[in-house]
């Protein structure tokens, strides 16, 4: 990925996340404030219903005492036959606006029923233990009625005559209409659970205002409701259905909670919101994007030409071309980096220079000393041993031609030694061009160990070939490379004073070979590989140190590479890919 | 009118017997010579028949045919009135007729609304603009109404009908021992008629007492306690909607029982209906014969003697087909204008020959 693609990523990234933010922010914030109104509006509408509850309370307990207080309640309550009366409270519950009365005899038996008739004569047990009926006010019950058990808010009053009392039982049945001055806002509505039943029943629950639906949602909740008998708040849906409730239950007389007041809040408001708010940071964030592609395209041409200059410039020095200079135009930081590479690669030209002539005043002073070192050796035998003609010239004459035979042998070996120390130099000054012919490695290796099967038998050293057949010849000096060969066998038998296993093995490559000539030696340190091709650098007491400088330089001829292996203690492998 | 509170406990009390009167507080030697007056104005007419004036009756029947009935109350009206004008269903005039073999009754006409329902006859007859209507348990027990009722012998009999569909004769006779007879007749019918599990009051045959009509409650549970959930409901229809709230105690009577009972869908009978019959003859075999008719019964044999009406009671009642609950009286509400004899006979006819309405006072 260029840096280029990578700037206008970063870019459109930015303002993405710019655009996100922006939008989750909105989001969330009009979230709050939505919760926030809804929450006042239900507490506007709870307040409602609380205030038109206790309303409603109020007036059946005042239209109950107004019946109790009648003289007809009196007179029933002293009748001997009640029969008498018992489509009264059809009539009283009418002129008093209740949807329930009964009138009930002290022992618990009923004279007359609005809400049914028919059920005169019936016990209502609850009525007769002694309680103080007015201090509970009106409260909820259940009440059955001919086609089934409703829930309503009554309240009791009694009314008394000649030592005998009559229960007076009114109230107003707890459903739609009762409620029907609850007019919730736009997308809120109000659901009543009565509960009359053992278990949850979806009949018992009735729309107030606002239409019933989701009513196998809601069990689940009114069953809580009724479990722990506690007002809970409660979203159920999803998306643009999903609705918040907040349940209050309405506790009966007996404590038991017998109502369930559901205040239903439609959520699909806010998700209409949010998802505007969303389509709108969309296509903010689209606009921004293509902006943003634009102004970051203009930019990073700005920002990147000078840097791809830059990157060229960096590739010619490193191709080689160190004196690469960098056409600058601005002074910004582009400009300082560019100032900055001009003035590096001129260093760099000025050190390299520097660096050769400093290099090449070692390679002399290395030389000098090597040849110093190389050319010392021999001359003090020399020396010694024309001393030593002297001296038996001067002193034992009678000696002096057996003393010269032996001395100018000592000085022929010595001067060929000098000899041989001096064709070294030379070889490694004038190593000529490789001259290329097809060459089979496998040969030139079965070779070399051949050559040197007397030198390894004496230093105890096994000799191992690995060769692998299906090697291909290579273009290459045979000469050169055999020679290559020789200084590596001859480095290992060193390596291996005390004898060991010497193993060359040839290995097919896809585009070529490799070579490989492993010891067990004594291997070598990192320091020690690293400087190991390195001219007249020997780890060896004798030996100029040219043999492996002279083995690199041949296989960098042969555009080859050549690289060492080694752990000290674990011998050494020596690799020729050519 | 504006009436100021009485004083005077004579004028009270006249104020009482005659709200249409209006009395004051005066000086007691004007009182007293007003208060003799009125006494003799209103003994005069009290007494004295006269001819002249509308008899306006309502009644809940609508009897849609063209032509005048030839049966029943209407029918009977035409000993002392000829028809003269018809509309079937709604109204019918009976104009006096001058050639009637007891003389020409004094009313000069009859007019018979058709179709009102009792809530409506009440409150025509409490307004004045009814002579005659007929009432319904409570009307007639009210306290301190200023009408006078009439009222015939038991002749309505109040009966539960089963249908086909209820075979299970454990299931209609567990109904039969469920229904507390009392407490309706106390309470509903405000002790009016008589309690009866037979279908002839005991007026007629005189045998009536010998068919039980007790309440046995767990009697009736032990009956249904073994039969299966369907066969222990059943719907019960209602023909007369007056007697709807009978009906409604008759189901939660049965619900004691065991018995699952509701009303009937628009437009079906009920397994079970409760029905009234009108007995329209003294004679008990002809009496029998016609509630046989009435019901779709099978025609009772030939009953010679009581035991054999007997017989013939008892074998159309033992399956539990038919339940007697009540007798019940025909009972009407009267304006106390109307004046002379009772115009109803035992059996419930109208006999308005005989009487006579006062004018409005002035």
């Amino acid at each position: 990925m260029t840096f280029r693609i990578r700037l206008l990523l970063i870019f459109t990234m930015a303002v993405v996340a710019s655009v996100g933010v922006v939008e989750w922010s909105v989001s969330n914030k009009t979230r709050e404030q939505f919760e926030l109104l809804e929450a006042q509006r239900v507490d506007v509408l709870v307040r409602q219903f609380r205030s038109e509850y206790d309303r409603r309370k109020q007036e059946i307990v005042l239209a109950v005492k107004r019946i109790a207080d009648s003289r007809l309640a009196s007179d029933i309550a002293a009748s001997s036959q009640p029969e008498e009366y018992y489509q009264e409270a059809e009539r009283l519950a009418s002129t008093n606006g209740l949807d329930c009365l009964e009138l009930v005899a002290e022992d618990g038996s009923i004279v007359s029923s609005a809400e049914w008739p028919a059920r005169f004569s019936y016990k209502e047990e609850w009525l007769t233990p002694a309680k103080d009926w007015k201090a509970m006010g009106a409260f909820l019950k259940p009440e059955e009625l001919q086609d089934g058990f409703t829930l309503s808010l009554l309240a009791v009053d009694t009314a008394s005559a000649e030592d005998h009392k009559l229960y007076v039982v009114g109230g107003q049945q707890l459903n739609r209409d009762f409620l029907s001055t609850l007019v919730p806002p736009e997308g809120m509505r109000v659901l009543l659970y009565r509960n009359l039943d053992p278990f949850y029943s979806p009949s018992r629950l009735i729309p107030v205002s606002g239409t019933g639906q989701r009513s196998g949602e809601m069990q689940a909740l009114i069953e809580r409701v009724l479990h722990d008998k506690r007002p809970m708040i409660q979203t159920v849906g999803q998306g643009e259905d999903a609705e918040t409730f907040h349940v209050l239950p309405l506790p009966g007389y007996e404590g038991n909670v017998l109502g369930v007041l559901l205040i239903g809040s439609s959520r699909r408001d806010l998700v209409r919101l949010e998802a505007t708010v969303r389509r709108v940071g969309i296509l903010v964030a689209a606009g921004g994007i293509l902006l943003g592609l634009a102004l970051s395209w203009w930019a990073t041409i700005r920002v990147t030409r000078p840097v791809m200059r830059l990157a060229e410039s960096a590739a010619k020095v490193a191709a080689g071309n160190w004196g690469t200079t960098v056409e600058t135009t601005s002074s910004d930081e582009i400009g300082q980096l560019a100032h900055a590479f001009n003035r590096m690669t001129h260093e760099l030209v000025e050190q390299r220079d520097r660096l050769v002539q400093a290099e090449r005043v070692a390679a002399w002073r290395e030389l000098a000393r090597r040849l110093a070192h190389e050319l010392k050796n021999p001359l003090f035998p020399l020396q010694i041993t024309v001393e030593n003609m002297q001296r038996a010239r001067d002193n034992y004459p009678d000696q002096f031609d057996e003393v010269f035979r032996e001395s100018t042998q000592t000085l022929l070996a010595e001067l060929s030694n000098l000899k041989q120390i001096i064709g070294r130099f030379s070889d490694f000054a004038k190593m000529p061009a490789p001259e290329m012919q097809t060459v089979n490695c496998n040969e030139l290796a079965e070779a070399t160990l051949k050559l040197f099967e007397p030198q390894l038998a004496k230093s105890g050293v096994e000799a191992k070939s690995e060769l692998d057949p299906r090697l291909r010849a290579v273009q290459a000096d045979p000469e050169q490379l055999t020679r290559v060969l020789r200084n590596l066998v001859l480095n290992a038998i060193d390596a291996m004073p005390n004898g060991g296993t010497l193993t060359i093995r040839t290995v097919a490559l896809a585009g070529g070979v490799r070579l490989e000539v492993s010891d067990t030696g004594q291997g070598l340190t990192p320091e020690e590989c690293e400087r190991l091709f390195t001219p007249y650098y020997t780890t060896k007491t004798h030996g100029t140190g040219l043999g492996l400088a002279i083995v690199q330089s041949v296989v960098s001829d042969h555009k080859g590479r050549i690289a060492v292996e080694s752990q000290p203690g674990k011998g050494s492998t020596f690799r020729i890919e050519l | 009118m504006r009436h100021t509170p009485l004083r005077c406990p004579v004028a009270k009390s006249l104020a009482g017997r005659d709200p249409q009167t209006a009395f004051t507080d005066k000086p007691l030697a004007v009182r007293c010579a007003a208060l003799a007056v009125t006494l003799a104005f209103v003994s005069f007419s009290a007494t004295r028949p006269h001819y002249g004036g509308v008899l306006r009756v309502e009644m809940r029947e609508a009897i849609e045919s063209a032509e005048p009935p030839q049966t029943g109350s209407l029918a009977a009206l035409t000993a002392g009135f000829t028809i003269s004008q018809w509309e079937g269903g709604r109204r019918a005039i009976y104009s006096a007729d001058p050639a009637a073999a007891g003389g020409r009754p004094f009313l000069d006409s009859v007019e018979v609304q058709m179709g009102r329902p009792l809530h409506d006859q009440s409150i025509a007859l409490n307004l004045g603009k009814a002579d005659l209507v007929e009432f319904d348990a409570s009307d007639a027990q009210r306290a301190g109404s200023p009408h006078k009722v009439w009222s015939s012998s038991p002749v309505r009999v109040l009966l539960l009908l089963f249908g086909p569909r209820v075979e299970d004769t454990h299931v209609r006779e567990a109904l039969a021992l469920a229904v507390d007879r009392t407490s309706i007749h106390n309470v509903m019918l405000q002790r009016q008629g008589e309690i009866s599990g037979a279908l002839l009051p005991q007026w007629i045959s005189g045998e009536a007492f010998l068919f039980p009509a007790t309440t046995d409650v767990p009697k009736a549970r032990s009956m249904t306690a073994a039969l299966p959930p369907a066969a222990r409901t059943f719907t019960l229809g209602v023909a007369d909607p007056a007697n709807r709230r009978i009906a409604d105690r008759i189901a939660l009577n049965a619900r004691d029982a065991g018995l699952t009972i509701s009303p009937p869908p628009p437009g079906a009978p009920g397994d079970v209906r409760l029905l009234e019959v009108r007995i329209r003859s003294a004679d008990p075999a002809t009496a029998l014969a016609q509630l046989c008719s009435a019901l779709g019964l099978a025609a009772p044999p030939r009953m010679d003697s009581p035991e054999a009406l007997y017989a013939a009671e008892r074998a159309l009642l033992e399956n539990y087909r038919v339940i007697p609950l009540f007798h019940l009286p025909v009972v009407y509400g009267v304006n106390p204008r109307v004046k002379g004899a009772p115009g109803i006979t035992p059996l419930g006819e109208w006999r308005f020959e005989n009487l006579w309405v006062e004018a409005a006072r002035p």
